[in-house]
């Protein structure tokens, strides 16, 4: 238990020092070594866990629910202040309702329920630990190149009298270090008031990096994730005290065991923690955040979407699928569970959608985000099937996201930063003016598309547990959403291979710590594929049959030889693009067919003998694909959804209770 | 039973590009017939994969043979895959896994042509995806598995049971055989207008490479169609080649009477028939053989 | 000329595939017509395997109709450059072959051989889809010679090109005895367009 506690409190000291150091280099040493702690404990701690039982540590501490409580307070009172100085007052609202729920979660009857079990750690967690501290603290060691790049970067525009700008770095990474913790504190703490405050936590530090640049367009992107969570935080707590009051536990794992003796009267603290979970993950109709956490640096948004924050929803989602089930005995109505199957129709709904808005998409960071929103939808459809085989696809879904999705976002902001935008578009050739970069973005590409990441766990898998959970209509939007997953991928990887070979290369001012985070993610990428079946078999296998207590049916020795023809496609494919760019380099190929007179690859002689320039765009169907459109649907009916699931909820607690008393 | 899988699979490897060819061969003929000419030699397919064997090598870009390469063997190991009575959702996975190495061989040459060219065959890709999958999907419901085999203990043909499933494949075959309406005014018509399309800047070995597969691929398709009536009667086999059969010729007239449409109407009617195949013939699965299953 | 003698390995395959590319240089249009009527139902040239691919890359024949202008000659030296050896020119048309009645305008240069090297030169105003068939197969025979030579590791035999070189009065193909010793001058311009 001692090594949790390090690494809840360890980057909590880091931040502090990172606070205090004036000095860029001192502070960038301070961050690489804390990073290399964080990593090292997590390894150590998820060494010593994965695979095997859950562990629950009897522990309890009054000191530390009242400086929790004390915490949560703290930032409550801090959105206030933040919320009044912005002429947000619905927000303030928000913010004094939490703090009110707080108050009450604590001071009620549910804060004298007594905890006897307030940390833990089991698989799942340990996964989690690894992700949060390998993935995250590779991207608080990229953030020290990026964030000096992106501080030049304001410095002149702050001299051309275009922004304010002040060096508040300091700030940035002990947020960042502040937000590991408060993760690490999500997926150990079996208190759900600790959790509470630890999600809390997680949403105010996010709300920071998103308004960092304090921009007009950040700051009211980071009152829309701000509101947005609070709705979360506020479901969070309500949840919490029903479960003190109704079921008096306060520990997640007797919640779930008594969840699942009387389904009813869990079912609408489910329903509310599925809520604050959804808003978490990102799922229509809360989906908007996590655009508009795009304007942030680079680092905040690969730390929000791929390791941590959206990471928090689909975790809890996950250890509640046991009480989700679209079947679960006991329940009026054929059986159907309104939490489980709403929470279904909203992920899937979610997948489908955000996929089809991302074929409209060119803003490469804007992609990655309509294609995380996606794959979450996925793990949040799986969590609620709750079946073996949908369990173990979201456990997988979960791993290789986090690794190929912070890959690529680590891609394109390097790339972003040397080529001065963020637009596929304006990525032609890039495979000559950034070739290693290029060979790291396909390879990022190919582990979210191709085998086995995108064949075998969400493809496979994923239509094998929707089709037996009965329910067609969502199978149907699978195959819809991967068709369109297909479109994005692909138009981007073949942006990638085309290149002018007479564009310059400008690689050469990466920096060294942008390379090392680079090359982690890469090779964690590249491992978790190679050792795909150890990992199912060893780890995941094994908590799947405790979690849901089914037997996920592997594919059979045959089809993993077949598998690993196709996972061998996903290590050629980089291995194509580079020798790509040596081949472009040695400039090689052809004058291109043009109906005429070509001059090299890039014009044309027209009529009149003079040289025309041409350029060649990608296709985004905006007309068909249009993202304000498909964005209304997709938030009106998870809106009807969730209310319906909500009610229906409330609906059978009602009659629960009633028949109770 | 693993000998068997073995034999058909290598079986499959050998015969295909021969059966392939001779199709290929076929379809040119019968093309010309409709039009009234006499057509080349049934062996034209294969004289010209042999010609451009001949051409000068020196003119191929290396990478672009390699990706080539690569999508002729994803898609005879999802042939492969069909033939050993493997995961159907694999050999699907493959099939598609090939098209974007074709995709990306080709987005190689930097020529306005070929770009407009791979933009449509992902958009191709695009259209035909769900159908495939909501095809296996089928398979999967009717048989309790992905795997092909189980398909030859079943007492009747899938098609019986699916029979809109089967429909919605033949009108995405039309895309995937690059039949009009469906297909761009390229090469091999006497109406171009973007030239060769993705293939634009190919030549001699690439060239022949790109043939051979789609050797392979018309095979791998046919069978698709033929998965439709097997059963565990083994007579039921030649009703599929029958079937096969049937489905190539209506795909030839097909090309032969239609004229070509923009891709909004390919890819607005391809999703619009999978998603009314889909769930109109899951809903009737469900209707006559409900096992307690959910359906909207 | 026999194919066999020249080839090594047995039947070659260019001789049954021949796939062609047409271009019009500065055509009237007349040949133009005859050419496509070739693919009708009356001539059907696919039955030799011809097809007439419109790309450069892919062809094996190049079929220019018309005579060179200025503007064309780039157009017609990249297309030729594009093409991918062994390959083939035919001049279709007199204008093709000599310049015909354009020949001494003031923009014309004359017939394609003052550009590119030809082949084989196919007479007629328009050429007649028969003397235009006819063309291909005897240019199917140099095809065949080039791909020997090239399989030999022999530089491809090509004609040179005929910049400023009266264009013979008698038309015949590339293979003529007769016509081998016709002196040639070092093509200053069209050379450059001569080389792949």
């Amino acid at each position: 238990m001692g090594i949790i506690w390090f690494l809840i409190v360890f980057p909590l000291v880091a931040a502090a020092l990172c606070v205090i150091s004036r000095d860029e280099r001192l502070r960038g040493v301070i961050v690489c070594v804390s990073a290399c702690v964080i990593a090292v404990g997590s390894i150590v701690l998820a060494a010593q866990h994965l695979g095997g039982t859950a562990r629950y540590y009897a522990f309890s501490s009054v000191a530390i629910s009242v400086v929790l409580f004390i915490v949560e307070l703290a930032l409550c009172a801090y959105i206030m202040w933040r919320s009044l100085s912005a002429r947000k007052y619905g927000v303030f609202v928000l913010a004094c309702v939490q703090a009110l729920l707080a108050c009450v979660a604590e001071f009620g009857p549910s804060g004298s329920v007594e905890v006897h079990r307030a940390v833990y750690i089991d698989t799942l967690s340990s996964i989690m630990v690894l992700i949060i501290g390998i993935i995250g603290s590779g991207i608080c060691v990229y953030a020290v190149g990026y964030m000096r790049d992106f501080q030049r970067h304001q410095d002149e525009l702050a001299r051309q009298g275009k922004e304010f700008s002040t060096d508040r770095q300091g700030f940035f990474f002990a947020v960042m270090f502040a937000f590991l913790s408060g993760m690490f504190g999500i997926v150990t703490f079996n208190d759900l008031a600790w959790m509470l405050c630890a999600w809390e936590v997680t949403t105010v530090c996010s709300f920071y990096l998103i308004g960092y640049t304090k921009t007009a367009e950040a700051t009211a992107n980071s009152f829309r994730q701000i509101w947005m969570n609070l709705i979360g935080g506020i479901a969070f707590a309500t949840a919490v005290i029903i479960i003190g009051v109704t079921c008096s536990v306060m520990e997640l794992d007797r919640f779930i065991a008594i969840g699942a003796l009387a389904p009813m009267a869990a079912m609408l603290p489910v329903a509310l923690l599925a809520l604050a979970s959804l808003t978490k993950a990102a799922q229509m109709p809360f989906h908007t955040w996590l655009l508009g956490a795009m304007v942030a640096p680079t680092p905040t948004s690969a730390l929000l979407h791929s390791s941590t924050m959206v990471k928090a929803g689909v975790f809890l989602l996950i250890r509640l699928s046991p009480l989700m089930g679209v079947y679960v005995s006991g329940l009026p109505r054929m059986g159907i569970n309104p939490v489980g199957f709403s929470v279904i129709l909203v992920g899937c709904i979610t997948f489908l959608l955000a996929s089809l808005i991302a074929v409209s998409q060119s803003n490469a960071k804007r992609v990655l985000a309509y294609s995380t929103i996606p794959t979450r939808g996925r793990i949040v459809t799986c969590a609620g099937i709750g079946s073996a085989a949908a369990v173990w696809a979201a456990i997988f879904l979960l791993i290789f996201h986090a690794c190929a999705k912070s890959l690529l976002f680590l891609c394109v902001g390097t790339a972003e930063h040397h080529i001065g935008s963020r637009n596929i578009e304006d990525m032609d050739s890039l495979i000559t003016r950034m070739p290693k970069l290029a060979v790291l973005m396909a390879f990022g590409i190919c582990g979210m598309f191709i085998a086995p990441f995108g064949m075998l766990v969400s493809k496979w898998a994923a239509l094998g547990a929707f089709v037996n959970s009965g329910v067609i209509v969502i199978v149907i939007m699978l195959a819809f959403g991967s068709a369109a997953t297909f479109f994005f991928w692909a138009k981007w990887l073949a942006k990638i291979v085309a290149g002018d070979p007479s564009a310059e290369n400008v690689e050469g001012s990466v920096h060294t710590t942008e390379w090392c985070a680079l090359g982690l993610m890469a090779l964690l990428l590249a491992a978790c594929s190679i050792f795909l079946p150890a990992i199912s078999s060893g780890v995941v296998t094994p908590y799947v049959r405790q979690l849901t207590g089914g037997v996920m049916r592997m594919p059979s020795a045959g089809d993993l030889v077949l598998m690993a023809v196709c996972a061998f496609v996903m290590i050629a494919i980089p291995l194509v693009v580079a020798l790509r760019a040596r081949s472009i380099r040695r400039g090689d190929g052809h004058q291109p067919y043009f109906g005429g007179v070509g001059h090299g690859h890039a014009a044309f002689m027209d009529s009149m003998g003079q040289q025309v320039a041409y350029t060649q765009r990608n296709w985004y169907l905006e007309g068909m694909f249009n993202e304000e459109k498909i964005g209304m649907i997709g938030t009106v009916l998870c809106t009807i959804i969730a209310f319906m699931g909500i009610s229906a909820s409330v609906g059978l607690a009602v009659v629960f209770f009633g028949s109770v008393i | 039973m693993v000998w068997l899988s073995v034999l058909l699979a290598i079986l499959f490897v050998v015969v295909a590009p021969v059966l392939g060819c001779l199709i290929t061969g076929a379809d040119r003929i019968l093309t010309a017939r409709m039009q009234r000419r006499r057509g080349p030699s049934i062996l034209q397919p294969y004289y010209d994969v042999r010609k451009l064997l001949e051409k000068d090598a020196r003119a191929n870009d290396v990478v672009q043979v390699i990706l080539l390469a690569l999508s002729l063997v994803m898609l005879v190991v999802a042939g492969v895959c069909l033939y050993a009575g493997a995961n159907f959702l694999l050999c699907i996975l493959l099939e598609t896994l090939s098209s974007l190495m074709f995709i990306l061989a080709a987005s190689v040459d930097p020529s306005p042509f070929v770009q407009v060219g791979v933009q449509r065959e992902i958009l191709q890709v695009m259209c035909c995806e769900p159908m495939l999958l909501l095809f296996a999907v089928g398979v999967y419901l009717y048989t309790g598995s992905f795997s092909v085999s189980s398909l030859f203990s079943t007492n009747l043909p899938m098609v019986v049971w699916l029979p809109l499933i089967f429909i919605g494949l033949v009108f995405v075959l039309t895309i995937k055989l690059r039949k009009s309406p469906f297909d761009i005014a390229s090469s091999h018509h006497a109406h171009q207008e973007i030239v060769a399309g993705a293939s634009t800047e190919m030549s001699g070995l690439s060239l022949a490479l790109i043939e051979v597969t789609h050797w392979y691929e018309l095979v791998i398709l046919m069978s698709w169609v033929g998965m439709f009536f097997v059963t565990s009667n083994p007579l039921s086999v030649l009703l599929a080649i029958l079937a096969a059969a049937v489905v190539f010729l209506l795909e030839i007239w097909i090309d032969n009477s239609f004229a070509r449409v923009k891709w909004q109407v390919m890819f607005k009617s391809s999703w619009m028939v999978a998603l009314v195949c889909g769930m109109v013939n899951f809903a009737m699965f469900f209707f006559i053989d409900s096992n307690g299953l959910v359906f909207f | 000329m026999s194919v066999k003698d020249t080839s090594k390995k047995g039947a070659s395959y260019v001789k049954k595939s021949p796939w062609i590319i047409h271009y019009d240089a500065a055509s009237c249009n007349g040949c133009d017509i005859e050419v496509l009527a070739s693919l009708t139902p009356l001539y059907d040239v696919e039955r030799f395997g011809i097809i007439n691919t419109g790309n450069p890359r892919h062809a094996d024949i190049f079929l220019v109709t018309g005579s060179v202008n200025e503007q064309a000659k780039p157009v017609i030296e990249q297309i030729y450059s594009q093409m991918v050896e062994p390959k083939v020119v035919i001049a279709c048309g007199i204008c093709a072959c000599s310049g015909g009645v354009f020949k001494t305008c003031y923009n014309t240069m004359g017939g394609i051989d003052q550009v590119i090297p030809v082949d084989v030169y196919v007479p007629g105003c328009a050429v007649r889809p028969e003397a235009l068939i006819d063309g291909v197969v005897r240019a199917l025979d140099i095809l065949e010679q080039k791909r020997a030579a090239m399989d030999a590791g022999l530089p491809v035999p090509t004609p040179e090109v005929k910049l400023g070189v009266e264009t013979p009065r008698v038309l015949h193909t590339q293979d003529d005895p007769d016509e081998s010793g016709t002196p040639i001058e070092p093509a200053a311009q069209g050379g450059e367009g001569a080389k792949r």
